[in-house]
C-alpha cells in the first residue's frame, strides 16, 4: 500500500510538470490551430537557459525560470511575426510541416551549441527530500509541481480576467468576429505564440532540475505533450493540467507494475479511450 | 509534355534508372536501394495523405509489419523469399483492413497522432513477441546481391507509381478526392467514403509492406527500434509534400530530390546538414506550399511573383 501510494505520488509530481508541458501547446493550438511539432525543441531550449544561467551565472534554476521566460516569450513571438504568420493560412499538413522542420533546425543548433552531453540542473537541495508517514517526498520535483500549477492558475487568470487574454479568446472562437471588434490578430497571434513559448521555456527549466536535456528531448515531449493537451481540452489551463496528472501518474504505475516498455503505448492507450469515449472533440474541432 | 511524350520521357527514365547496377558503383546502387524504397513509401502516404487527405504519421506500422512478416517467415518457417515478401504483404493490409475502420473515423491532427501512436504501440508490441525475437531483433540468411535488391526496388516503385495513376483517373481516386475535400458532402454525393478510405490505406500499406520486405532481406538485420523507426514516418510525408501530394509524380521527384540533397550534404558538411534539410523543408511549404510539381506550371504562368503569390494567399 505504501508503495502504491509512493508511486502515485511520484506520478502526480512528474504530471504536474507535463500538464505545463503541455500548456503551451494547447494554447497555441486551441488560438491559432497550429499542431506546433516544434514544440518539445522549445521546452529544450529552455532547460539549456536555465542550465547555463544557473552553472555559468549561479543563478538559483527557480530564480532563473523568469529570466528564461522572457527570453522563450521573445524567441517565440519572432518565430510567429515573422515566419508562422506567413503560413497560418495554409493547410494542416503544411503548419505541421514548417514546425517540424523548425524542430529540426533547433535541435542541431542546440546539438552544435551545447554538444550532445546529458545535462542536468544540480543545485544542492536536489537531493533533499521530506519523510510524510513513510512516503518520500523528494523537494526539488515538489516545487516544480508547485510552480507548474501556479503557471496555470497565473494563465488561467491571465485569459479570463484581463483585456488581452480576452482578446485571445475571442481569436480561438471566431477570428473574423475577433476583427470586427478591433482585434489585430498579427498581434495576438504573436503574442499567444510568445506565451506557449515562454510556458515551454518554464517547463524546460523544471524539467531540468528534476530530469535530465539533451538536444533530442524535443520529440518524445511533443508526443506527450498533444496527448495531454487532447486529454485536458483546448481551452481549459486547468484541464490541461489534469490531463497531465493522469499520464503521470499512468506512466508511473505502468513501469511500476506492469515493464518500463509500454509507457508509451500506455499514454497513447489512453488518448485512443479519450478520443473514442469522447469523439464529439475530434470531430468539432477537425 | 502531355500524353505520349511524357510517357516516352519516363520509360526512357526507368530505363535509365534500371541500368545503375551495371554502369553505377556498389555505393550508387546501395543508395539507390534506399532512395528507392523511400520514394515507395512516400508514394504509398500519397495515396492516403495525398488524395484522400488523411495525413498519415504512422505508414511504417506497415512498413515494419511487411518487415517483420518477412522476416519471421523465412527464419521461423524457412520459406523462401517470395513467400515471405507475400506473408510480410498480408500482414500489412490485414492490419490496414483491421484497423482502418476505427482510426480514419478521426479526422485532421487527431487522425494524425491515433497514426503516430500505432507505430509506438506496435514497436513496443514487437519488442515483446518471442516470435520476433523480442529486443533483439532477427537475423535473415544472407543474400549478397545488390542489384537484384535495387531492380526489385524499382520495380516495386514503378508499380506502386502505376496505381496511384490508375487511382487519380479513376472513380475510386475523385471519390478520394471528394473525401479531401469536403468528406460531409461526399458522404451525400453517395461516396462510401468508410469503404474508400480503408480500400486507400490498404492500397498504402501493400506498397510500404513489401518495401519493408525487401529492405528487411536486404539488411539481413532488423530490429523495433528500425522497422517501426518513427523518423521513416516524416521523412516519407515531408518527401510527398515536398514534391506535391496528390499528383503522380509529385512524391517520387521530391523524395528522389531530397535523398540526394541530404545524401550530398551528409557527405560534404556532416554536421549542419540536418539543419540544412530543415531549412529546405520551411522555405518549400512557405514559397512552394504545393510542392515541386506546381513550381514549373506556376513560374511559367507567373514568373518570379509566383512565390510572393503564395506567401500572400496563406498569410494572416
Amino acid at each position: 500500500m505504501l508503495l502504491f501510494v509512493q508511486i502515485v505520488l511520484n506520478g502526480v509530481l512528474l504530471g504536474g510538470l507535463y500538464g505545463l508541458m503541455a500548456l503551451g501547446m494547447g494554447l497555441v493550438w486551441g488560438v491559432l490551430n497550429i499542431v506546433n511539432l516544434a514544440h518539445g525543441a522549445l521546452i529544450m531550449l529552455g532547460g539549456y537557459a536555465v542550465y547555463y544561467l544557473y552553472a555559468g551565472a549561479g543563478v538559483d534554476p527557480f530564480a532563473a525560470l523568469p529570466v528564461a521566460m522572457a527570453g522563450m516569450f521573445c524567441l517565440g513571438w519572432l518565430l510567429q511575426r515573422f515566419l508562422l504568420n506567413a503560413i497560418v493560412r495554409s493547410a494542416l499538413l503544411n503548419t505541421l510541416l514548417v514546425t517540424f522542420g523548425l524542430d529540426v533546425v533547433m535541435t542541431y543548433l542546440a546539438q552544435l551549441a551545447f554538444s550532445a552531453d546529458l545535462r542536468t540542473i544540480n543545485p544542492p537541495y536536489a537531493g533533499n527530500h521530506l519523510d510524510v508517514a513513510g512516503v518520500t517526498v523528494p523537494l526539488a520535483p515538489l516545487a516544480a509541481f508547485a510552480a507548474a500549477l501556479l503557471l496555470a492558475a497565473a494563465l488561467s487568470a491571465f485569459l479570463a480576467g484581463t483585456r488581452t487574454g480576452r482578446a485571445i479568446r475571442a481569436t480561438a472562437q471566431n477570428l473574423t468576429a475577433a476583427r470586427l471588434h478591433g482585434v489585430d490578430p498579427k498581434r495576438v497571434y504573436a503574442l499567444t505564440f510568445g506565451i506557449g513559448a515562454a510556458l515551454a521555456g518554464a517547463a524546460g527549466g523544471l524539467y531540468g532540475v528534476v530530469s535530465q536535456i539533451t538536444p533530442y528531448v524535443g520529440v518524445t515531449l511533443t508526443a506527450k505533450s498533444f496527448v495531454i493537451a487532447i486529454l485536458g481540452g483546448l481551452d481549459r489551463p486547468l484541464g490541461v493540467i489534469v490531463g497531465g496528472l493522469a499520464l503521470g501518474v499512468a506512466e508511473t504505475t505502468t513501469a511500476a507494475y506492469l515493464d518500463p516498455t509500454y509507457i508509451n503505448v500506455v499514454g497513447f492507450g489512453l488518448l485512443v479511450l479519450v478520443l473514442v469515449s469522447r469523439p464529439s472533440q475530434a470531430f468539432e474541432r477537425a | 509534355m502531355r500524353g505520349r511524350g511524357l510517357f516516352l520521357a519516363l520509360a526512357a527514365a526507368l530505363a535509365a534508372l534500371a541500368a545503375v547496377p551495371w554502369l553505377g558503383s556498389e555505393a550508387l546502387v546501395q543508395y539507390g536501394i534506399n532512395a528507392l524504397l523511400v520514394a515507395t513509401l512516400a508514394q504509398g502516404w500519397n495515396v492516403v495523405g495525398g488524395y484522400a487527405g488523411y495525413a498519415s504519421f504512422g505508414n511504417s506500422v506497415f512498413y515494419g509489419l511487411g518487415t517483420y512478416g518477412t522476416a519471421i517467415a523465412m527464419t521461423r518457417f524457412h520459406l523462401p523469399f517470395g513467400a515471405g515478401l507475400a506473408a510480410g504483404a498480408a500482414l500489412g493490409v490485414a492490419c490496414a483492413l483491421l484497423l482502418g475502420p476505427p482510426i480514419l473515423r478521426l479526422r485532421g491532427p487527431y487522425f494524425a497522432i491515433a497514426t503516430l501512436g500505432l507505430s509506438a504501440a506496435m514497436s513496443a508490441l514487437f519488442a515483446n513477441l518471442p516470435i520476433a525475437g523480442k529486443n533483439i531483433g532477427l537475423i535473415l540468411p544472407l543474400y549478397r546481391g545488390d542489384a537484384l535488391f535495387y531492380e526489385l526496388s524499382l520495380g516495386l516503385l514503378a508499380l506502386a507509381t502505376a496505381a496511384t495513376w490508375w487511382v487519380s483517373r479513376s472513380r475510386f481516386g475523385a471519390g478520394l478526392v471528394a473525401i479531401r475535400e469536403n468528406e460531409d458532402a461526399a458522404r451525400v454525393m453517395g461516396v462510401n467514403a468508410t469503404l474508400w478510405k480503408v480500400l486507400a490505406l490498404a492500397l498504402a500499406a501493400l506498397s510500404s509492406a513489401l518495401a519493408g520486405g525487401i529492405h528487411a532481406y536486404w539488411i539481413t538485420f532488423i530490429d523495433p527500434a528500425s522497422a517501426f523507426d518513427p523518423t521513416l514516418n516524416v521523412k516519407m510525408v515531408i518527401m510527398a509534400v515536398f514534391g506535391g501530394p496528390g499528383t503522380v509524380l509529385g512524391p517520387v521527384i521530391g523524395s528522389f530530390l531530397l535523398s540526394a540533397v541530404s545524401e550530398v550534404l551528409a557527405s560534404r558538411l556532416s554536421s549542419v546538414a540536418s539543419l540544412f534539410y530543415g531549412l529546405v523543408v520551411v522555405l518549400a511549404v512557405v514559397f512552394m506550399p504545393r510542392g515541386l510539381v506546381d513550381l514549373g506550371p506556376g513560374l511559367r504562368r507567373r514568373g518570379w511573383r509566383y512565390f510572393a503569390e503564395n506567401v500572400r494567399r496563406h498569410r494572416l
